[in-house]
């Protein structure tokens, strides 16, 4: 187990996190964190873990389309407090661009622009999505009509292409179902929206929002 | 927080910074990508290996495996042939001249391929691109289009993903040096264990010339930019072998990457057990099991992780020269090791010889007893040991576990 110097960001994060054990957490240095066999220390170490482990899998797993020029959406249901965390990260990598994260009950919205981020987090991701569009739209005056006509075409041909090619990858005389499953927990493929996505090939955009 | 006006109002702006999105590049072009090609060049890569993304930059990328396929194996790259036209005659590649089950030819044009590689990229599906290719029928031809690729999407799309790009055998000077500015990692793939190995499973292919001058030639430049080391192939070059195609040992494998990476200097060196393809020279030879290939990455990781010496090392291997499907580590400890070790007195280096115990464990010993005496094995298992494989090797303050284990070798 890796003990990141953040790990009372991680912590505090997870699920079950509670004033008490982020109190235990801040009195521990890391070298110490990183030895002690104590029971409730160890216990704490295996939350952070869970919490990076999640937030890595969603990094990996989250699958992004696009609407319109400026906003890149995906579906996220995470079970730890990740959501901005994540949303961050997308952000970043995309500088310029809005990142919408979310499911039927929150969505994470973030724009990193210039190094800093600017983030807003609400209600099902179907609201926010919608809000956007009609402030993008309000800012440019008409130009916009036919951008958002045929934005549900793109992701749905990106996601055809990544089909055919992960199709490609696939060596039968290696099949190793005990491996993917491990590498691939069902847990974080439904958070992450990709069973969905198997599942309905020609996915719409209110397909994703329905959970 | 802000409100979301806010936000769409300062992404709108943000089509005027400089440094703007790429979006409308990488939606070019693919409604029209024949799906029957990005296929076949995406199965000419099955069998090669990448394993991590993970790029040293001075931002560092980190390794993140988007997918894995039902085989176990990760899919973090859009790993690909440029064009599987190719003149080598491999006798175990289902691309090679000689091989009578050939698909058609097929080949990307460079917009095709950058376009694709954004798309996926930017739908996070990959981290970036892997890039190999058949010869086709001029080496430096296949070479400038693959460089072309790269630089397309690094400099007109400033696409800031991870690039492996594979080096054919036979490039020129120029060429590597190109590669080495715009991609992460370069590697040319060994394939055989020498250079008379080499002769058995390719007639077209010179050992010497065509690999091992490539790799010095990736070398030199490597060691020539030390001081901005950082921004020139920050991941460094690797190889790969194909294990078993003709017959070679473990030890004559091991002996080759020995000097891989000594004198070479290659980050890793990548193992791809045999297996038989359809209509080549050598369908009818046997595939071997994939167990081999796991022996070797773990003696691999004992050279490379844990500095065992090659003279320890060799105790793994049996009379013929291979390692037998079970854990070498262990193999190593029972031929080697003295007696059982004392977590509380034993050095670094004695510890990591105990098999259960790894590099971040042995770590923790060491501070932890620094700290106070280790009483219990219970202690050590809290830490991250795999206790019952460690317990017949150590005494904990003079006291050890008896077992049939120690006296079963």
């Amino acid at each position: 187990m890796k003990i990141p110097d953040n790990f009372h960001y991680y912590l505090s994060m997870h699920e079950e996190c509670n004033e008490r054990l982020l109190a235990r957490a801040e009195s521990l240095r890391a070298d110490e964190v990183e030895v002690s066999t104590n029971h409730e220390v160890v216990s704490i170490k295996k939350m952070v873990n869970a919490v990076m482990g999640e937030a890595h899998r969603m990094k990996a797993f989250v699958r992004l389309s696009s609407l319109g020029a400026s906003v890149l959406y995906g579906f996220f249901k995470p079970r730890h407090k990740i959501g901005e965390h994540i949303c961050d990260h997308f952000a970043r990598r995309n500088a310029g661009m809005i990142i919408v994260l979310g499911n039927g009950r929150e969505s994470w919205a973030s724009l990193c622009r210039e190094g800093r981020i600017w983030r807003d987090h609400g209600g099902g991701m179907t609201a926010t999505l919608e809000k956007l569009k009609a402030a993008l739209h309000s800012g440019q005056e008409g130009s916009s009509s036919d951008e958002a006509s045929c934005d549900c075409k793109y992701p749905s041909n990106v996601e055809d292409l990544w089909q055919v090619y992960y199709d490609s990858q696939y060596c039968p005389e290696r099949k190793n179902l005990t491996a993917f499953k491990r590498h691939m927990p069902r847990r974080d493929q439904e958070a992450a929206g990709l069973r969905l996505m198997q599942n309905r090939k020609n996915a719409t955009l209110s397909d994703f929002l329905g959970d | 927080m802000v409100t979301l006006e806010k936000i769409a109002h300062l992404a709108e702006e943000c089509r005027f910074d400089s440094s703007g999105p790429v979006q409308s590049a990488s939606q070019a072009g693919i409604d029209e990508v024949d799906i029957e090609k990005l296929r076949r060049l995406g199965e000419g890569t099955r069998h090669d290996v990448c394993a991590s993304t993970y790029s040293p930059r001075e931002t560092p990328l980190p390794g993140i495996c988007h997918a894995f396929t039902q085989d176990g194996r990760c899919v973090s790259l859009f790993k690909t042939l440029y064009t599987n036209h190719c003149t080598h005659q491999c006798s175990y590649c289902s691309n090679a001249a000689n091989c009578s089950n050939k698909s058609r030819a097929f080949s990307y044009t460079p917009e095709e391929l950058a376009g694709i590689t954004l798309s996926l990229y930017r739908s996070n599906y990959i981290e970036g691109l892997f890039l190999s290719s058949g010869a086709g029928r001029d080496e430096d031809h296949i070479t400038e289009k693959m460089l072309e690729t790269v630089r397309l999407l690094r400099q007109k799309f400033a696409f800031s993903g991870y690039i492996h790009l594979k080096v054919l055998p036979g490039s020129s000077r120029d060429h590597i040096q190109e590669a080495a500015k715009l991609a992460d990692r370069v590697s040319i793939n060994l394939e055989a264990a020498s250079a008379s190995h080499m002769n058995e499973i390719c007639a077209t292919k010179n050992y010497e010339n065509d690999i091992l001058q490539r790799q010095r030639y990736i070398r030199d430049i490597l060691s020539g930019s030390s001081r901005n080391c950082k921004s020139i192939l920050p991941a460094g070059q690797t190889t790969q072998l194909i294990v078993g195609a003709c017959g070679e040992s473990d030890e004559e494998i091991f002996r080759r990457v020995l000097y891989e990476y000594q004198e070479i200097g290659v980050k890793r060196a990548y193992y791809s057990a045999f297996s038989p393809q359809q209509g080549t020279p050598f369908e009818k030879k046997e595939g071997q099991p994939l167990w081999r290939e796991h022996r070797l990455y773990q003696m691999d990781w004992l050279y490379r992780i844990y500095h065992f010496q090659p003279d320890e090392i060799r105790h793994a291997f049996n009379e013929d020269g291979f390692l037998c499907n079970s854990d070498p580590k262990m193999a190593i400890a029972r031929e080697s090791m003295d007696g059982p070790v004392d977590p509380n007195t034993a050095t670094l280096q004695e510890l990591l010889r105990v098999p259960g115990i790894g590099p971040k464990s042995a770590q923790r010993i060491v501070a932890l007893r620094k700290r106070r005496p280790i009483v219990s094995k219970a202690e050590l298992a809290a830490m991250g040991l795999r206790i019952k494989r460690a317990a017949p090797f150590l005494k904990i303050n003079g006291w050890r576990d008896t077992t049939l284990e120690m006296w079963q070798a």
